[in-house]
């Protein structure tokens, strides 16, 4: 795992200083080495997290004669096999990285090399002799590529504060893209919450050459029509299931050269990988655990259980809310957005006792709930569909009360509540049937937004719905559900903020076994009763695995993971930071959000301490703060942290342009 | 309605049988069950047969269930 960056320059050699700059603002991507590759057109960067090859591996790397030239961030897990077919066609391997698979198999089958990857990348490669550029991301978006187009040519990093290395590139805030995070809960690919600043989406390509720039789709979510699915036996499911998914997880801890730790969250996903390593390897397993110094949040219980049936070496950290309050700062600027919940906060604690462990490889449990069903939300859209055959049945106005046990306010205990909330836009032909109650909820933050920004919004968010796949309609309605999940919340939050960028932001890489391109592909061509089975939800995962989970840990109802979040920042007092970015002036100097709008609500937080704060009073807060965060470190320039850190000596330093080479 | 064959039927009843119950509030529990009928087999209970006495355990849903796949 690593950091990327590049200039494409029609206008002169591509500046080396700022490509140096540029580097800087990825050291913490890649503190074990540096390098760079440079000619009258291009240069490329590369800050390395070095896991395989430490010795050989070094980048920028390039094909035997030097005409394409690689920077690449990321995990290709079927290196090993490919590098063998490779070798059949000819191919000489002077490494033995997943990087020079690379660029030998883009020799040999160009853009369609993308499709035989099983990993999560972002590469860039630079093809000389025909003056090419090719970007290209991974199926689901677990790593980040952003680009932004320049007059006379495209500068493209891992994260988007390498990019404003350049003091050319305009700093401001997209419309467009704070009204998709206001109600998605991120910006969705390609478009960013900065003006100008683009992200390749997962699953695409992207070229740059004479012909100019153009981007392709490699590999898209499908799902079959429902009742057409391949196998309808669950046994048989589940069996292959197990098979794809213990692969998975095998292929992730033992393609490493340094040791390999796992997340425990107390939940059945983390188990699952987790009692696979331990079941299927011989290595000794090192869980870590995230905790909470409040019983509301905390699933201590399950982790020491866990770890002890599977017999791990096991750390936690327990965080409380002025830990959040304290490192919220360091987390938007590594988010590089704003975040409507706290909950990066503790992952961003939890690498850190992975690093300091000496640890810089996790595999954790994410993707699970997208792939295979795990979220309320899918319960939630199962049940408002039955509840709209038939609006006026009592009994089945009842049904909201099985959703969120978890909760302490469940719709159990408030069910005339409940009824109307699950009640609005309840429309069975709506394609976005299970995703309405999550949007409308969140767009009430647009509320706080003055006029000025409001109208630079204009009509409303950009729908995801109307980029939904020819045919979605013949799909089960949980398809589509997932299908607007894996579109919008796992590439934009959850791999994104919760995940690359709290891992990355102390040198982890995670590794995700439930992401894996057979576990995926599989899991979309399930029966959706497989994977819901009525309200259970990850049946068919349960089942596989009903062997190595203990049953109180399968079967205990669904905690989504969680934070403390207005609470963080009020409950013990708010940290010095807070009263200077939540400041009436600070507000208004931004323009985002209505200063006396902000006002009313801080002072709702105060009386309360913030606790015992509505869902949307909790969004609303989140979204201030964060967005204040985020206008001080990116779009003044002036915030806090964001230093460049001293980076090592390159071990490739090739400079075509002065002629000067040194590859080791 | 979703054609469903009798294998298929028998399986996802014998699956039914076999998942954790919570009967605290039998209506409730009703619910729960019809929800998994109506997913599974597309079609649509009326009220009454929303009924704990009707879907009380794997057979009484096993049941309703091939009553329905029969008048579908």
């Amino acid at each position: 795992m690593c950091g990327i960056c590049g200039i494409v320059s029609d206008s002169g050699p591509p500046d080396l200083a700022l490509l140096g700059r540029m580097m800087g603002r990825l050291g913490h991507r890649g503190p074990d080495g540096t390098g760079y590759y440079r000619d009258r057109r291009a240069a490329l960067g590369h800050t390395r997290l070095a896991i395989i090859d430490a010795s050989g591996g070094a980048q920028p790397l390039c094909n035997e004669d030097g005409t394409v030239w690689v920077t690449y961030n990321g995990e290709i897990f079927n290196y090993v096999e490919l590098a063998e077919e490779l070798r059949h066609l000819g191919h000489a391997f002077r490494t033995s990285s997943d990087t020079e698979v690379i660029v030998h198999a883009w020799e040999e089958w160009g853009e369609a090399c993308f499709p035989r990857f099983n990993g999560q990348w972002a590469i860039a490669l630079w093809d000389r002799r025909a003056q090419r550029l090719v970007l290209s991301r991974d199926r689901l978006g677990v790593r980040p590529l952003y680009f932004t187009r320049r007059p006379a040519g495209l500068i493209f990093a891992s994260e988007v504060k390498s990019i404003f290395a350049d003091p050319s590139v305009p700093r401001a805030f997209d419309p467009a893209g704070l009204d998709q995070t206001f109600t998605y809960w991120s910006a969705v690919a390609p478009r960013t919450v900065f003006q100008g600043i683009e992200q390749l989406e997962p699953g695409h390509y992207a070229v740059l050459d004479s012909s100019g720039f153009r981007k392709a789709r490699y590999w898209s979510i499908t799902f079959p029509e429902r009742g057409r699915e391949p196998v309808q036996d669950a046994r048989e499911n589940a069996a292959a299931l197990r098979e794809r998914i213990i692969e998975a997880a095998r292929l992730r801890f033992l393609r490493s050269d340094v040791p390999v730790g796992a997340y425990l969250s107390g939940g059945l996903d983390s188990c699952v990988t987790a009692a696979v390593i331990a079941r299927y390897t011989d290595a000794p397993l090192h869980t870590f655990s995230l905790r909470f110094s409040g019983s509301e949040f905390d699933e201590g219980l399950y982790q020491k259980k866990i770890s002890a049936v599977l017999g791990t070496q096991h750390q936690d950290i327990v965080v409380s809310p002025p830990d959040i309050a304290e490192v919220f700062p360091e987390v938007v600027r590594h988010a590089e957005t704003p975040i409507l919940r706290a909950a990066p906060a503790p992952l961003f604690l939890l690498s850190k006792l992975v690093r300091e462990n000496g640890y810089k490889v996790v595999v954790t449990g994410e993707g699970a709930d997208e792939v295979l069903a795990g979220y309320d939300l899918f319960r939630e859209a199962r049940v408002r569909l039955f509840w709209s055959r038939d609006l006026g049945s009592a009994k089945r106005a009842r049904a909201a009360e099985l959703l969120y046990p978890w909760m302490a306010r469940s719709p159990g205990r408030t069910p005339a509540f409940a009824r109307s909330f699950f009640g609005r836009h309840l429309d069975p032909a709506d394609p976005a049937l299970s995703h309405r109650p999550r949007w409308d909820s969140t767009s009430v933050i647009k509320s706080m937004l003055t006029t000025q920004t409001q109208d630079r919004i204009g009509g409303g968010a950009e729908d995801v719905v109307a980029t939904m796949p020819p045919g979605c309609e013949d799909w089960d309605p949980l398809s589509r559900g997932q299908w607007l999940e894996m579109v919008t919340l796992l590439p934009g939050y959850i791999l994104a903020s919760q995940g690359d960028r709290m891992l990355m932001a102390n040198s982890v890489e995670g590794r995700f076994p439930f992401l894996d391109a057979d576990v995926v592909d599989f899991a979309c061509g399930l029966p959706a009763r497989h994977k819901l089975f009525g309200l259970e939800e990850k049946y068919l995962l349960k089942r596989a695995f009903a062997d190595l989970v203990p049953d109180d840990v399968r079967y205990r109802p669904k905690q989504p993971y969680r934070a403390p979040d207005a609470a963080s920042f009020f409950a013990a007092g708010s940290p010095a930071w807070f009263g200077e970015v939540m400041s009436e002036r600070a507000v208004h100097a931004a323009g985002i959000f209505e200063p006396s709008v902000v006002a009313g609500l801080l002072a709702k937080c105060r009386r309360t301490g913030g606790e015992n704060m509505s869902n949307t009073d909790n969004m609303r807060v989140l979204a201030v703060v964060s967005t204040q965060l985020t206008h001080e470190t990116f779009i003044t320039g002036g915030g806090r942290g964001g230093t460049e850190r001293a980076l090592p000596d390159p071990a490739v330093a090739v400079d075509l342009v002065t002629a000067d080479r040194s590859v080791p | 309605m979703v054609p469903v064959d009798g294998d298929t039927i028998e399986q996802v009843l014998a699956d039914y049988a076999a998942l954790p119950r919570c009967d605290a509030d039998p209506e409730l529990e009703a619910v729960r069950a019809a929800i998994l009928i109506e997913d599974v087999f597309g079609v649509t209970l009326s009220d009454a047969e929303i009924n704990p006495a009707l879907l009380a355990g794997a057979s009484a849903v096993a049941a309703l269930a091939a009553r329905l796949q029969g008048a579908g």
